[in-house]
């Protein structure tokens, strides 16, 4: 283990069983990977919100989806003041906090609500999408036959989700870089669309500016049809048309729980991400949708392209009948992979937000369970793709049925999480926050979210109209709701005593504990040009490296957090051995750390009787730059630099220095040493 | 100052370098090689210094694995490093059971400004005082050849 072997035949100090810890949260994102993960299922609502929103309010539907993308802008400032606040998002935390434990189980409920349906959604519009270019091509052809898309969405979503079910008990790695390459081509066909489409414009003479009333049918009215004064309420309408639209926010929570992967700076690249997040949903979503809705006939969306509006948009362009071909093709393509990788994030969404739930003891340990092969938990994955099978055999392909209950989950997360966002200011006003939803009033010692509560009223009137309007998803979404509720109500007391012994022990990382023959082996994997190595020991002091990592500004430098675990029978003579410390802890808040600035770290462990001695031959191993520790409150930190000091040299064995700093800090001081 | 506590000759002479047959406590031998420095210094408080050396030695181990034990002290009343040797042929027991073959003890100026080279010698030492080198002067009987070994 030591780097010079001959050192350690003659050495009483030993180091020894050197672990490298792994683990998948600690690998870091651009904020155009994060934007382009969150895109790939906000932005694939794009093919079947507007669809579905005509066949509700009629041709006033481009209005209220671009209104809808509009407001998403409001909704992603409040989810940067969530994220701020908690690394690891998700929606449990954030309303356990500011509305308690039973809301945030109602909250899950609405949200695993929305990601059950997003699967069967997308994967019914992908075969829609596919099933109208098979119709287009057909048609090219003169021949007289259209297949009905129906039973092929029904199968295709099917394959889709049975293939994504496959990945996920495998394990699926890092998809930032699929995301990334699937909205660059979409971005690509956009401006194409949006190009073409504007040359359309000024070609076209028969050009009409959709209404913005909106006109109701018996459907979407809902229950409100049975309440006839609602129906003069003007604002009422808008609530309705736009409720009616809402699910084209889906996947936007997905910024919550992608926030956590985004790297340093981590608020500077949330802000970044969800700028482009924004711009792009407007235009692909809002904007491709009025596109579509200026230059298809009126009576084309209702009938041939109700399902695959992009797609009638591509064929109704002013051009050739190939190139408009190939365009549909380019928008069936990206359609194909955009909803296709929505259906893979609905999985992986509603799977992590039930670990979370199990992480916290809610769950049983069954949910828990590991795959004994690929060590997903296969249980909750299982679960989860059965029940989006079902769903998708229930609706029998038909998109407005799925589209209308969808929003229920959409609307009722928003109202929780949103909720909690504004009530965390009062509750938590000192909480630190690094980002604020705009327009604030100070008032006493409060700062008052006067945006923050105005989305909340907005999110909550479309919710209760909703509630109103949609039956299906009002009568589906709270039976739903109210069965999870129960389910996690019935698990959590059954598991009562695990939930305290975990809430007592607080979170514990899943470490790949990763055994390596040698030093230098264990350190191969490090590339950057400057290496640090930051000693750690108190789990409850994590001081040092978070100055370093608040102080990292660079992409150049590998930190190395050492934790050097005392080994007892290498005990020498009456030498005292410092404690070991619950190293699954230490870990655990060097991860969570690492997160919050959003810095990868290379975390290890070695066993050794001699701290100064295992600390000094790492840093000389890793050729670091910079050794970084904290103080020992027994002895002090001249005394540990001296011992720090005297350990380097003995390992010098006369070979040339390399220059070295070693800094020990403490409450922002600090005693520094250049070797 | 920095270059001034590298260069031994300036900080050791002959008559404070000790090579030590009979059996003698770690203790004691600190007290010796106090001792020694302070007869050169008058000015010191021996008694002082002496205990500044042993509450350092309650602190983290100043013995390295090699056999060589660095007590040291930093000293108030002092503007120049000091320093004094003992070579054990017999090694000693330190207080964590190591083995102790030398014993280099110095005195470093109590400010700030020195703390830097105070470490600066104490990796120096710790280098140049490999096991080798601690055999090489266990087997040498004359104190000048001592301190010119050491110098070097």
């Amino acid at each position: 283990m030591n780097s010079d072997p001959s050192a350690e035949k003659t050495s009483r100090f030993k180091l020894k069983g050197v672990v490298v810890m792994t683990t998948a949260m600690l690998t870091f994102i651009t904020f155009w990977k994060a934007a382009a993960i969150v895109l790939c299922d906000f932005g694939s609502s794009a093919f079947y919100a507007g669809s579905i929103a005509m066949k509700a309010i009629g041709p006033a539907f481009p209005w209220y989806i671009l209104a809808i993308m509009i407001f998403a802008g409001p909704i992603l400032l409040m989810y940067m003041e969530a994220c701020s606040m908690f690394t690891r998002g998700g929606i449990f935390p954030v309303v356990k906090a500011g509305l308690g434990e039973n809301a945030a189980k109602l909250a899950t409920a609405a949200i695993l609500f929305d990601f059950l349906l997003t699967g069967p959604i997308s994967g019914i519009s992908a075969g829609q999408y596919i099933v109208g270019f098979i119709n287009s091509i057909l048609e090219f052809l003169n021949i007289e036959t259209a297949l009905t898309g129906d039973g092929f969405s029904i199968l295709f979503a099917i394959a889709v989700t049975i293939y994504f079910w496959y990945q996920n008990i495998k394990g699926i790695e890092d998809s930032s870089e699929k995301s990334s390459r699937i909205i660059k081509f979409s971005v690509m066909v956009c401006a194409i669309v949006v190009v073409w489409a504007i040359i359309t414009l000024f070609i076209k003479d028969d050009i009409s500016v959709p209404p913005i009333a909106p006109h109701f049918n018996e459907h979407s009215l809902g229950w409100a049809a049975d309440i006839p004064f609602l129906q003069h309420i003007g604002i009422f309408g808008v609530l309705m048309a736009l409720g009616h639209s809402v699910l084209a926010l889906s996947g936007i929570e997905t910024l919550a729980q992608v926030f956590r992967e985004i790297e340093y700076p981590k608020i500077e690249n949330l802000k970044k991400a969800a700028f482009i997040i924004f711009v792009f949903a407007l235009v692909f979503t809002g904007g491709l949708t009025f596109l579509a809705a200026l230059i298809i006939p009126p009576d084309l969306i209702a009938t041939k392209y109700q399902d695959n509006l992009l797609a009638g948009l591509a064929m109704n362009l002013s051009g050739p009948t190939v190139f408009k071909l190939i365009l549909q093709a380019c928008i069936v393509a990206a359609g194909a992979v955009m909803l296709s990788g929505a259906v893979n994030t609905s999985i992986i969404g509603a799977n992590g937000i039930m670990s979370r739930m199990a992480e916290t003891g809610i769950l049983t340990d069954w949910f828990r369970k590991i795959h004994p092969k690929y060590g997903t938990t296969y249980h909750m994955i299982n679960m989860i793709c059965v029940m989006q099978i079902i769903v998708i055999l229930f609706s029998r392909g038909n998109l407005y049925l799925i589209g209308q209950a969808y929003a229920f989950g959409v609307l009722w997360s928003f109202v929780f999480e949103l909720a909690s966002i504004v009530v965390l200011r009062f509750k938590e006003r000192e909480r630190k926050r690094l980002f604020l939803m705009p327009f604030n009033v100070k008032f006493d010692h409060y700062l008052i979210p006067v945006g923050g509560i105005l989305v909340v009223i907005v999110v909550i009137l479309l919710a209760l109209t909703n509630l109103i309007t949609k039956q299906v998803a009002a009568v589906t979404g709270i039976s739903f709701a109210a069965f999870f509720f129960l389910i996690f109500s019935v698990s959590e007391r059954l598991n009562a005593q695990k939930a305290n012994d975990i809430f007592e022990e607080g979170h514990r990382e899943k470490l790949n504990h990763i055994k390596a023959d040698t030093l230098e082996k264990a350190l191969s994997t490090l590339s950057k040009e400057n290496r640090l190595l930051v000693a750690m020991r108190d789990p409850d002091n994590m001081y040092p490296l978070d100055a370093v990592l608040k102080d990292l500004k660079d992409d150049d430098t590998d930190v190395i957090v050492l934790y050097v675990k005392p080994v007892e029978h290498w005990r020498i003579g009456k030498r005292e051995m410092a404690k070991s410390v619950d190293e699954n802890e230490l870990f655990t808040n060097i991860i969570l750390t690492a997160e919050k600035y959003g810095h990868e770290v290379f975390p290890i462990e070695i066993n050794s009787n001699e701290v100064f001695y295992a600390i000094s031959q790492v840093a000389i191993a890793a050729k670091a730059k910079e050794i970084i520790m904290g103080v020992s409150g027994s002895y002090g930190a001249h005394d540990q630099m001296e011992r720090l000091v005297m350990a380097w040299g003995v390992l010098q064995n006369g070979q040339p220095h390399i220059p070295m700093t070693a800094r020990i800090l403490w409450e922002g001081r600090e005693v520094s040493y250049k070797f | 100052m920095d270059n001034q506590n590298n260069n031994i000759p300036l900080i050791l002479n002959e008559n404070r370098i000790f090579i030590i047959r009979e059996n003698i406590t770690k203790a004691d031998l600190v007290s010796k090689l106090v001792h020694s420095i302070c007869s050169d210094l008058p000015n010191l408080n021996e008694e002082e210094v002496l205990s500044s050396v042993l509450k350092r030695e309650q602190g983290i181990s100043t013995t390295l694995d090699t056999g060589l034990s660095i007590p040291h002290a930093r000293v108030e009343d002092l503007d120049a490093f000091q320093a004094a040797l003992a070579v054990l042929p017999a090694p000693i027991k330190d207080d964590y059971g190591l083995d102790v073959k030398a014993m280099f003890l110095f005195f470093s100026p109590a400010g700030q400004a020195y703390f830097s080279g105070h470490l600066k010698l104490l990796a120096a030492l710790a280098e140049k005082f490999n096991s080798d080198f601690i055999k090489e002067l266990s087997e040498t009987n004359d104190k000048g050849l001592l301190l010119k070994k050491v110098s070097l």
